[in-house]
């Protein structure tokens, strides 16, 4: 006689028994993922989320890890309004996938975003942003599904802008899936179109970090960058823009020293993976100057007026080392899971309070004097092994 | 007459805070019971002052400002806070009574930091004196709503609002990269710039509509001035067609800095000056005669809302699309726009000159300035602007123009556009009663009738769009917000998400004390 076990298969999911009497639940739908969370709230039961990925997650003593990798459809693709609803144990590479068969893309992204879920990707420490045309960045996601703390769906209206009080998916996004699940999301898309690249010829990393942040500032950001030893390479995309953007970033880099310098097969260079280890950041650009000078590559996506997404690679340091530097330049570290940075958190703005009262009044702290189950969702997804994996620090805060 | 209640609380906020700090006196009162809703217009008109505050109180920094919020919530007084007034949903009239906390004296000079593209700017400051201060230094927001003359940096962060070249520079919630504001327990909290941990503070705290903490200060985007502009006319034999070249044009990522469709009936008054008002060239001895008449005849007009609804849609008019790109150069500019213009021809629009465009441009603040002499007339005016995606535009446009059509006049437009979707905006034009001048000369009772009948038509016509417009998938608002005007249909759009939005409340404001009675809060 086990109740937990019972109610769990009752919610309809599959079960595994794990280590140390915990449990590992796997829902077939999102129905079945708000029963779980219903059972597990009743029987008071710590929770942990893995997305899509192969590694194996354990539960915590007497605890359930929630894997969400069978929530992974796409029920609707929509090429032509640029939009996708998707589960979110869909992982974000079979997302991308389904998109070209539709004629869209997500963009470019992060390894590590691409290696793990969409889940993973909008409650994680990017919370889905990317670039966007005019050297701004935004979230992908257009609207979440997310299951709270007793088992209710909160789904907000998949529009591309809203003014009805404050954004509630920004409860989910970013999140570490500490106040709700995300279960759904409805995920913009670009047209997809044929980057147009150009390489050139730049003193140093730092000259050409310098030329693609005044790009950014004009407006003119490319949609990914590249430089290594001397050379910097940059892709626009955009059906009709990528010409326009290239012939106008061309001026401006001339002008700041940089020789043009074609070479072959630009656009596979600047996809290729960052040669040796690397970590991956979200940084401004005063902190990717400081880290310029002695980084042997960057790779940029997301690139927006303040800053981007960065993979650096580091001339003679190792990726702890790297992260320990970045962290100092004032960087956060994304990537490798086990160096990622927390960020500053409500604490530092002052509300610390704030925090403690919304996750009391969300009624997911992980607190037994509340005797509340779901909390610690830690859905951020793993760059090694492309999974979801559960934070057990479930009352800190982010 | 004032209360007890706010004298006795406005010689404490003197005391704590100096002598000019609050005041009782009737027309303050009044100034800060009512925003520009046009409900609150038809009070005026009336007559009424249904919901004044107690008092009025003009904190001169963040730290007065957390003073005042810590004496409301020790004391349970409600604290409600007030840009300039330029909400259209009566998100600033005081329901509860209390402290109406005008922000205007947080208006020092902007901080402007052009090579970092930012600049940082207290909540009171008007959004065209930034405008103003910005362009000395070379550099825009790109933040143009049409109330821009009469609205405040923190009443467009509290509300979400958009202004016209939203479609290049996004709402101002892509705008702001950090903000300072006072939650209900008098906590300052200063967000963050760049990455932070967990969900974005700002993001929550922008559109709050004063519910969860009075915004003081934020750090914004800006961009140099750019100095060449292409403008343009398209003509569309119809909305779906130039509804397929909006799309076609922000799926391209073309960033147009002025995107805006009329259909057939907007695009007779686009450009207008005045917008619907017809000025009539007569000798000043007859003018009351005219305007006696053009009232008379907008009254018999808008008695058969469904009649002159048909009549319009049977006009052989087009559509109209305005559009707008911005460059460093002439050249720069006018490559967007002929990719635009080619992309509009795909979709069988028709190039009509950069006339439409340049008129419309010369009179695009107009529209907030419209409506009172069309309230005197006995009209009530009024515009809902919901946002969808592409694919579900069409149908909102239609439902919703079908489900107004019986209680008043409609014409619509579609602007703000996105990648992936657009808002539509509605003007209903529908009959309020009496004209301001007669309610002048009615009793007090025939003047409440009047009112009761203004208002029960006007909820009748909002109720059936928005009731449209959310049986069709649309969001409810796009940027004028939820206030009290549309709340009732606020569990309607956030369904179980209304529990997240009453926790928000429980942490940022635990006393309940900011803004009461706003978002079901």
């Amino acid at each position: 006689m086990n109740p937990l076990r019972d109610d769990l298969l009752s919610a309809g999911c599959a079960l595994v028994a794990e280590a140390a009497d915990g449990y590992r639940a796997t829902p077939p739908s999102v129905a079945s993922l708000c029963r779980v969370v219903t059972v597990l709230r009743a029987h008071r039961c710590p929770l942990s989320i893995r997305g899509s990925g192969d590694a194996p997650v354990l539960p915590g003593a007497g605890g359930v890890v929630l894997d969400l990798s069978a929530l992974d459809r796409i029920p609707v693709m929509d090429g032509e309004t640029g939009i996708a609803q998707v589960e979110a144990g869909c992982s974000v590479n079979a997302l991308e996938t389904a998109a070209w068969r539709a004629g869209a893309t997500l963009g470019p992204l992060l390894p590590s975003v691409r290696a793990g879920s969409v889940g993973a990707w909008l409650a994680g420490p990017t919370r889905g942003e990317r670039g966007i045309p005019g050297a701004r960045r935004e979230t992908a996601a257009l609207a979440v599904s997310s299951v709270l703390g007793d088992g209710k769906l909160a789904e907000s209206r998949a529009a591309p802008r809203s003014a009805t009080g404050p954004d509630l998916d920004h409860l989910a996004l970013g999140g570490q899936g500490r106040l709700c699940v995300i279960a759904l999301a409805w995920v913009r898309l670009f047209p997809a179109s044929p980057a147009l690249s150009s390489s050139w010829r730049v003193r140093d990393l730092l000259h050409g970090l310098g030329a693609v942040e005044r790009l950014c500032k004009d407006r003119l950001a490319p949609a990914r960058v590249r430089i290594q030893g001397g050379r910097l390479a940059l892709a626009w995309e955009g059906m009709e823009t990528a010409p326009l953007d290239r012939d106008r970033a061309a001026r401006v880099l001339a002008s700041l020293s940089c020789e043009l310098a074609p070479e072959s097969e630009t656009n596979l260079w600047i996809r290729a993976s960052a040669a040796g280890q690397a970590i991956e950041l979200d940084a401004q650009w005063d902190a990717l100057a400081r880290l310029g000078a002695s980084a042997s590559e960057l790779q940029l996506v997301g690139l927006h007026a303040g800053g981007s997404f960065a993979v650096l690679a580091h001339r003679d340091q190792g990726v702890d080392e790297c992260a320990r530097l970045s962290q100092r330049a004032g960087a956060r570290v994304l990537a490798p899971r086990r160096l990622r940075a927390a960020g500053p958190s409500w604490e530092a703005m002052g509300a610390g309070a704030v925090w403690l009262r919304l996750v009391d009044a969300l009624g997911v702290a992980n607190d037994d004097a509340h005797g509340v189950a779901i909390a610690a969702l830690g859905v951020a997804n793993d760059d090694a092994q492309g999974v979801a994996i559960a934070a057990p620090d479930a009352a800190e805060e982010p | 007459m004032p209360k007890a209640r706010g004298v006795a609380i406005a010689k404490d906020l003197r005391a704590l805070l100096g002598p000019g700090a609050a005041s009782c006196d009737p027309a303050d009162l009044w100034a800060s019971s009512r925003d520009c809703w046009p409900r609150s217009l038809l009070w005026t008109k009336a007559g009424i002052v249904p919901h004044p505050p107690d008092l009025v109180a003009w904190p001169a920094s963040v730290d007065e400002v957390a003073q005042i919020v810590r004496y409301a919530a020790a004391n349970q007084v409600a604290v409600v806070p007030f840009g300039a007034g330029s909400g259209v949903c009566g998100g600033t009239v005081p329901v509860r009574g209390g402290i109406a906390l005008d922000l205007k004296r947080l208006a020092g000079a902007p901080l402007v930091d052009l090579p970092a593209r930012t600049v940082e700017a207290a909540a009171g400051l008007n959004g065209q004196r930034l405008e103003e201060e910005l362009n000395s230094k070379g550099a825009t927001l790109g933040h143009f709503p049409s109330s821009i003359y009469c609205s405040t940096v923190g009443g467009w962060l509290a509300a979400r609002s958009a202004g016209q070249s939203s479609s290049r520079y996004g709402k101002i919630e892509d705008m702001v990269l950090s903000l300072e504001a006072v939650c209900g327990t008098g906590e300052i909290l200063r967000t963050l710039e760049g990455p932070s941990a967990g969900p974005d503070l700002t993001q929550l705290l922008v559109g709050s509509e004063g519910t969860l903490a009075v915004i003081t200060r934020a750090r914004l985007r800006c961009w140099p001035v750019p100095p060449a502009r292409f403008l343009r006319g398209v003509r569309f034999p119809s909305v779906e067609k130039g509804l397929k070249a909006l799309r076609l044009i922000m799926r391209a990522g073309l960033r147009p800095s002025i995107a805006r469709l009329s259909d057939p009936l907007d695009a007779l008054f686009a450009g207008r000056p005045g917008g619907a008002a017809i000025d009539l060239r007569v000798p000043a001895p007859l003018r009351w005669l005219v305007k006696a008449g053009q009232e008379e005849s907008l009254r018999l007009a808008l008695r058969a809302p469904l009649l002159m609804n048909r009549l319009a849609d049977a006009l052989p008019a087009s559509s109209l699309l305005i559009l707008g790109f911005e460059g460093d150069r002439e050249s720069e500019a006018a490559e967007e726009g002929t990719a635009a213009l080619r992309l509009c021809g795909r979709a069988g629009g028709a190039d009509l000159g950069p006339a439409p465009g340049e008129r419309w441009l010369s009179h695009r603040y107009q529209i907030s300035y419209r409506p009172s002499p069309l309230f005197a007339a006995g009209a009530f005016v009024d515009t809902m602007e919901v946002a969808t995606t592409w694919d579900r535009l069409p149908s909102v446009y239609a439902a919703v123009r079908r489900a107004v059509a019986p209680h008043a006049f409609v014409q619509t437009h579609f602007s703000h556009a996105y990648l992936e979707g657009s808002s539509i905006c509605f003007s209903f034009i529908g009959l309020a009663g009496a004209t301001a001048a007669e309610v002048a000369s009615f009793d007090p009772g025939e003047a409440e009738l009047d009112l009761e009948g203004a208002e029960a038509r006007y909820d009748a016509c909002w109720k059936a769009a928005l009731t449209a417009a959310a049986d069709e998938g649309a969001t409810l608002s796009h940027h004028h917000g939820i206030g009290l005007h549309k709340q009732l249909f606020l569990t309607r759009e956030h369904g179980e998400g209304m529990r997240q939005l009453r926790a928000l409340k429980r942490a940022f404001d635990p006393h309940g004390i900011l803004n009461p009675g706003k978002l079901l809060l």
